[in-house]
C-alpha cells in the first residue's frame, strides 16, 4: 500500500480526510501555463504510436504543452521531432493533424522548404544569401525516442532522464520491469483508436484514473467484470496488484464473454487479472490478458484535454479481422463514464464553494502523492 | 570544354551547384551513374535545381515542383514556363567536363547574369 503524506500541499483535514488542490489550480491560466512550462515541455511526453508514422515523410502534429510539435521519419526511416514553427517568420509548417509529405515540408507562407531531417533545403533567393546556414536555419529539433511502440518526445534542451521518470513509474506500480515486459507492448498493434475531447482539466482526469471510489457508482459494466472494485480500492492503490476477474467472467469484455487470443508472454497468475498504471503526467495503461489499453492525454488548456486511447492486440489478431467490439466497448464505456464525471467537476472548479478544494477519503489518499508531485514541479 | 568537378564530388541521385560558371550550373548524377548539366536556377523564381529532387531523367524544382528534363532542359508544367539550358557533359578519368550552351539563358525575374 502507498503511504500518503501528512504534510505538503495535501494537508490532513481530519483522521480520514486529506485536502485536495484548490479550485483555482484547475482553471487559472497562469497555473496551466506553469504546468506546461515545468511539466509537459520539460519532461518526456508520449506523443504518437510508431505506426502513426509508417514511412519517410509521414507526419503527425501534436500539442505538447503550449507547443505544436511535428513528428515524422527521415528518408532513412528514423524518427524525427521538430517545433512546428518556420524559421523565417514563424508560420506553422503543418496545419493538418496528420498526413504524408511528398518531398519535403514547405512553409505555406514564403516557401521555405525543409527536408525530413529538418534541414533548410530550399527557399526563394536562398542561393544569393550564402550566409543563411541550412542547418542553422533548419527546423528546431526536439528529443525523440521510441518505447512500448510509442514515440516519446522531450522539449527540454537537455532531455530529462527517461529511466528515473517514465521507467520509474512502471517500477513504482508494478514492482519490476519484467511484470510489464511479459506483455511485450511494443509488439502489439493498434486494433482500435478512439479520441475523446474532454472539457476538463488534465488533473481531474489523472485523479479520476487513479482512484476507484467511483467505480461501483459510475462503472456498472467494469464492476461486473472486476467485482473487487466495489470496495473502492483501485488497482493503483497497491504495488503490482492485479484486480481479479469475477466468477464466470471469461474475458475483459463488455459482457464478460470470452476475449481474444491471450498474449503469449503471460504467466498463468496474470491470466485473469487487470493491472493499471499511470505514467505521469499524461499516460494511462491498462493491462489485461488479451490486450493493452493505452491512453495519451493532450492538455489543450485549463479546461480542455484531448485523450487518444488505443486498444492494442497481437498483430495476428488485428490481421485476422477478428471482432474487437466487445473488448473495445468495455473500456470505451468506462472512458465515457469517467470523462463525463470529470466534465461534471470542471464547472465547479471556479465556484466560490470550491475555492479551498475538496477532500480525499482514505481510498483516494494516494492522489495526494500526485498533488505533491505537481506542486513540486510548479511551485 | 571546361573541367567542372570530379565525379566523386556528386552524390548519386543528387545534384551539385557550380558557381564557377556564369550563370551557375547544376551537375546531376543519376542513380544509374549518368551525368547531366543544366542551368542551376529555376526559370520561375530564384531556386537552385541542384537542391531539387532527382527522379529518372527529370529534376523537380524544390520550391514549386515544376520538373525539367535532364537531357534537354524542357519543363513539364507550370509554374515554371520556360526551359533551362542543357549543357553537353563528358566524363573522362573521373572528371566531369562541360561544354556550355551558347543559347541565351532564361533566368527568373530579378536574377541577372553574374549574380552568384
Ligand atoms: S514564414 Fe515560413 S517561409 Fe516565411
Ligand atoms: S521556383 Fe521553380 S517552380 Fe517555382
Ligand atoms: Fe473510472
Amino acid at each position: 500500500m502507498t503511504a500518503a503524506p501528512d504534510a505538503g500541499v495535501s494537508a490532513r483535514v481530519s483522521e480520514s480526510l486529506l485536502r485536495t488542490l484548490g479550485g483555482a489550480d484547475y482553471v487559472d491560466p497562469a497555473v496551466f501555463a506553469a504546468e506546461c512550462e515545468r511539466i509537459f515541455e520539460a519532461g518526456w511526453f508520449c506523443a504518437v504510436h510508431a505506426s502513426d508514422l509508417p514511412e519517410p515523410g509521414s507526419f503527425r502534429t501534436v500539442q505538447v504543452g503550449r507547443e505544436s510539435i511535428l513528428l515524422t521519419r527521415s528518408r532513412r526511416g528514423e524518427l524525427r521531432g521538430f517545433f512546428n514553427v518556420c524559421r523565417h517568420r514563424g508560420a506553422q509548417i503543418c496545419t493538418e493533424p496528420s498526413g504524408q509529405a511528398r518531398r519535403s515540408f514547405q512553409c505555406p507562407y514564403h516557401a521555405w522548404t525543409y527536408d525530413f531531417d529538418g534541414r533548410l533545403v530550399a527557399a526563394p533567393n536562398l542561393t544569393s544569401m550564402p550566409d543563411v546556414g541550412r542547418e542553422e536555419y533548419g527546423l528546431r529539433r526536439v528529443h525523440v525516442r521510441e518505447w512500448l511502440g510509442y514515440v516519446w518526445v522531450c522539449l527540454a534542451e537537455e532531455p530529462a532522464s527517461f529511466e528515473t521518470t517514465v521507467e520509474q513509474e512502471i517500477l513504482d506500480r508494478l514492482g519490476a520491469m519484467s511484470n510489464l515486459e511479459a506483455y511485450d507492448v511494443a509488439s502489439l498493434q493498434v486494433g482500435r483508436r478512439i479520441t475523446y475531447d474532454v472539457a476538463a482539466n488534465w488533473k481531474l482526469i489523472v485523479e479520476n484514473f487513479m482512484e476507484c471510489y467511483h467505480c461501483a457508482t459510475i462503472h456498472p459494466e467494469l464492476t461486473e467484470v472486476l467485482p473487487e472494485f466495489a470496495d473502492g480500492l483501485a488497482a493503483q492503490f497497491f504495488v503490482n496488484h492485479g484486480a481479479s476477474f469475477g466468477e464466470g467472467i471469461e474475458g475483459f469484455t463488455v459482457d464478460g464473454r470470452v476475449g481474444l487470443e491471450r498474449l503469449p508472454g503471460l504467466t498463468s497468475d496474470r491470466d485473469r487479472k487487470y493491472y493499471a498504471i499511470t505514467i505521469k503526467p499524461q499516460v494511462f495503461v491498462n493491462l489485461v490478458p488479451d490486450h493493452v489499453i493505452f491512453h495519451r492525454m493532450f492538455p489543450m488548456g485549463p479546461d480542455r484535454t484531448v485523450v487518444e486511447c488505443d486498444w492494442l492486440y497481437l498483430p495476428e489478431v488485428v490481421a485476422s479481422g477478428a471482432d474487437l467490439s466487445a473488448s473495445v466497448e468495455l473500456f470505451d464505456r468506462v472512458n465515457r463514464q469517467d470523462f463525463e464525471a470529470c466534465e461534471r467537476c470542471q464547472p465547479a472548479m471556479s465556484s466560490r464553494a470550491y475555492a479551498d478544494g475538496g477532500v480525499l477519503v482514505p481510498s483516494e489518499h494516494h492522489i495526494a502523492l500526485f498533488h505533491d508531485w505537481v506542486a513540486s514541479h510548479v511551485r | 570544354m571546361i573541367r567542372i568537378c570530379s565525379t566523386d564530388d556528386v552524390v548519386p541521385g543528387e545534384g551539385l551547384r557550380i558557381t564557377s560558371t556564369v550563370p551557375p550550373i547544376a551537375v546531376f548524377r543519376t542513380e544509374d551513374d549518368e551525368f547531366f548539366a543544366l542551368d542551376d536556377t529555376c526559370t520561375h523564381q530564384d531556386a537552385s535545381l541542384a537542391d531539387g529532387w532527382l527522379e529518372g531523367c527529370r529534376v523537380e524544382c524544390p520550391l514549386h515542383a515544376s520538373t525539367f528534363d535532364l537531357r534537354t532542359g524542357a519543363v513539364d508544367e507550370p509554374p515554371a514556363r520556360l526551359p533551362v539550358r542543357a549543357h553537353e557533359v563528358e566524363v573522362r578519368d573521373g572528371e566531369v567536363f562541360v561544354t556550355l550552351s551558347t543559347a541565351v539563358p532564361h533566368l527568373p525575374p530579378g536574377v541577372t547574369l553574374g549574380a552568384s
